[in-house]
């Protein structure tokens, strides 16, 4: 009998966690401070008219070949450093942008958090990532 | 049919059978309901996996055009090429271009039919077009994609369009992407025939799918072997601006879901029809135990009481109803018992008082005869008990007392009247004649006195009427109760009893014909040598008055002696002995006939 109730608590408490698990599940914040927060048109936009716009795609070097933004600099988040970072963007004040997957994706966020505290003033956080870029169905390179 | 014939029981043994035959019927019908309701629930549920298997399809076929538009549209050769098409041998590279997936294959090749390529300008006019592929479509991007590019703005414009759409050649399926990437330069069309990719639709639901244009023609086959008695369920995939493409037709395996179906339908019905036999049968019992029984034994007792078993009770053991109704009754039986005692203590007061009396009251009937007479009468006629009760006013009387009666204006008269004795001897006797009406029947009483003996006789009259009228109204009102004569007045049907006096006057025939013709005897030898019958001396003559009566119809006593009848009618077998004659046979016959006749009788008045 006894037994039996152990079983039971040990399931509910499993079952328990699994939902606290699920929802725990990393989501991005809504902006990070510091950040400007962009939509894929305005990507576009910023794309167009600020030639001088370093795009960062902070997701792994697989996910990159598959597919990404015109223009973007592949630099995962946990191998970026100051150095590597100024080393494309050596001007702290010109606009950089940081994207990844998307809202289930931290990488990005890490990424701006990162660039702000190295000093980074013009950064612009694509929070939609690449989920939102295919979905809108836009130009994509692929390798 | 008349409803008295039927009994509750027949009543209600037929409503529940015809609420078991509704049942029966119902069930079946709901079973063959519930078969083709299941059936609509399969076709729908098909026809929407097709559906949505149709747009998987459609969206896998939409990831190659897209991959394949994109690496065209982003090519750096054909940007160039597009934007240096108005040079010399400028089309002509770019048609080499968008030729080059046909000759060197590109991601996906074994996945779609590409069957064109094409780049239009900014407006959507048609610059160039694989000479590869099919050839002869519209020199023009079909107008539902390129109203939805024509109304996009800025930034939105690089959103790739795709479409399924109708062409000269059947239906085809269109991707346009952006040529230069973000930085727009044209469109690029990729064009595929979806007729390729529509059998995924069959490895996507797993059942058989055939296609077939929207004129009928079979344009793709299933493989999956035979499909005979599948339920075929139809799917129409529409182009994207809503005009038919193809008609998709799934089989559906239904021999699991009939066989499951059947199983299910014979368990319920069986379930069901099982239940409601048992709640049927049950109730039947209920109604057999607390309605038909006590329903039963109460007839049978009412029945038994009806007949004059008033001391008999209703059983009162049922439902409250019947409780009731039986104690009703037993009060109004208890109440009918009481009166009827009082009757017959009146009737044999009166009676007595009548026998008491010292002169001769005799009361005939409406076929003069006798009714009624008392112990006076007999002394005075000197005939029997019985002999008094076969003899009619004209035995008994010298005179036409009819005719005395009809001459008289009055009710009552009195006269002087010969009265003719067993012994022949005639004695004058002082008469009051009383007419007499009971319920509808005439009839006359008669008290005598010798001529010297009683000057009272009109008084005494008057006492006689009035008992008599008291008499014969209890004797009409309970047969069963009264004896004698009197008894049997009213107690049987005239219909029944002219039955029986012509069944007796048949056998007396043919009695005296088997006795005269066979045995060459005469009548008077019979009523002699029987000492059945009375042999009268009337003016030194021998006659057989009482006999005579039972061989016409008219003349035979309302209530005959049966028993002489068969007496006699044995006693002439016994004269003929052995002799197997017709005639011995047929009174043989007729004397069974008047026996049965007799037990019917006595059967109905008990």
């Amino acid at each position: 009998m006894l037994f039996k109730l152990q079983k039971i608590v040990a399931c509910f408490l499993i079952l328990f966690t699994a939902e606290l698990w699920a929802d725990s599940k990393p989501i991005a914040p809504e902006n990070v401070a510091g950040a400007i927060a962009v939509s894929a048109e305005e990507v576009i936009e910023l794309i167009l008219l600020n030639p001088d716009l370093i795009v960062i795609d902070s997701r792994k070097k697989t996910e990159y070949a598959k597919g990404h933004i015109e223009g973007a600099v592949n630099l995962l988040n946990t191998d970026m450093n100051q150095q590597s970072l100024e080393m494309l963007a050596p001007d702290k004040t010109k606009p950089v942008l940081f994207y990844c997957n998307g809202v289930r994706c931290l990488r990005s966020a890490d990424a701006v958090t990162k660039a702000l505290d190295w000093g980074y003033k013009n950064i612009f956080w694509f929070r939609g990532g690449w989920n939102e870029w295919t979905e809108k169905r836009l130009p994509v390179i692929s390798d | 049919m008349r409803i008295e014939k039927l009994s509750i029981r027949t009543i209600t043994v037929f409503i529940f059978m015809m609420i078991a035959a509704v049942a029966i019927v119902l069930s079946l019908f709901a079973g063959n309901y519930f078969r083709q309701s299941a059936l609509d629930a399969q076709v729908n549920s098909l026809s929407r996996v097709i559906e949505v298997a149709s747009h998987e399809m459609l969206k896998a076929t939409r990831n190659y055009t897209f991959d394949l538009g994109m690496k065209l549209g982003n090519s750096a050769e054909l940007v160039k090429a597009v934007d240096a098409v108005g040079n010399p041998d400028g089309r002509e590279l770019l048609i080499a271009l968008l030729n080059d997936p046909f000759i060197n294959g590109f991601v996906g090749v074994s996945k779609i039919n590409l069957v064109g390529v094409r780049v239009y300008d900014l407006e959507l006019n048609l610059i160039a077009e694989s000479s590869r592929g099919v050839s002869g479509l519209d020199k023009h991007l079909t107008p539902y994609l390129g109203g939805i590019i024509k109304q996009r703005e800025g930034v939105a414009r690089l959103k790739a369009v795709d479409g399924l759409w109708s062409s000269s050649r059947g239906p085809l399926y269109s991707t346009v992407v952006p040529v230069g990437g973000l930085r727009l330069r044209g469109f690029l069309e990729v064009i595929v025939d979806p007729v390729f990719n529509l059998p995924d639709i069959g490895k996507i639901t797993r059942t058989p799918v055939n296609v077939f244009s929207i004129d009928g023609k079979l344009v793709s086959e299933s493989k999956q072997g035979d499909i005979a008695g599948f339920l075929p369920v139809e799917y129409e995939l529409l182009t994207s601006d809503g005009q038919p493409a193809f008609r998709l037709v799934g089989y559906e395996n239904v021999e699991r879901l009939n066989r499951e179906m059947e199983e299910t339908k014979i368990v319920t019905i069986s379930g069901f029809l099982l239940l409601s036999m048992v709640t049927l049968l049950f109730a039947l019992w209920l109604f057999h135990r607390f309605l038909f029984v006590p329903v039963s034994r109460m007839t049978k007792d009412m029945e038994r009481m009806a007949k004059g078993e008033l001391d008999h009770d209703v059983n009162k053991t049922g439902l409250r109803e019947f409780y009731q109704l039986a104690s009703s009754f037993n009060a109004m039986a208890n109440q009918v018992r009481a009166r009827t005692d009082e009757l017959r203590d009146s009737q044999n007061r009166l009676l007595q008082l009548l026998d008491l009396d010292d002169s001769a009251i005799l009361y005939f009937g409406n076929v003069n005869e006798v009714v009624y007479f008392n112990r006076t009468a007999i002394d005075l006629f000197g005939y029997s008990y019985d002999e008094m009760s076969d003899m009619d006013s004209k035995d008994l009387f010298a005179d036409d007392i009819d005719r005395l009666m009809s001459d008289s204006v009055f009710q009552k008269l009195q006269a002087e009247l010969h009265c003719i004795r067993n012994d022949g001897e005639r004695v004058k006797c002082k008469a009051v004649i009383h007419l007499l009406d009971i319920m509808g029947e005439s009839g006359f009483a008669i008290a005598l006195n010798p001529v010297s003996n009683d000057r009272h006789s009109s008084q005494r009259m008057e006492v006689v009427e009035e008992s008599l009228n008291s008499i014969l109204e209890l004797a009409r009102k309970n047969p069963g109760l009264m004896m004698g004569p009197l008894g049997s007045l009213y107690s049987e049907s005239d219909d029944e009893k002219a039955v029986l006096r012509e069944q007796c006057v048949n056998v007396m025939c043919t009695a005296l014909a088997c006795w005269e013709h066979d045995l060459g005897r005469n009548k008077l030898d019979l009523a002699e040598e029987s000492r059945i019958w009375q042999v009268y001396i009337d003016k030194s003559t021998p006659t057989t008055r009482t006999l005579d009566k039972y061989l016409n119809v008219e003349s035979c006593p309302k209530n005959p002696r049966c028993q002489r009848v068969i007496d006699t009618a044995e006693f002439v077998l016994r004269a003929m002995g052995q002799k197997a004659q017709p005639s011995q046979e047929k009174l043989k016959t007729m004397l069974a006939e008047l026996r049965q006749l007799i037990s019917r009788v006595k059967v109905k008045s008990r």
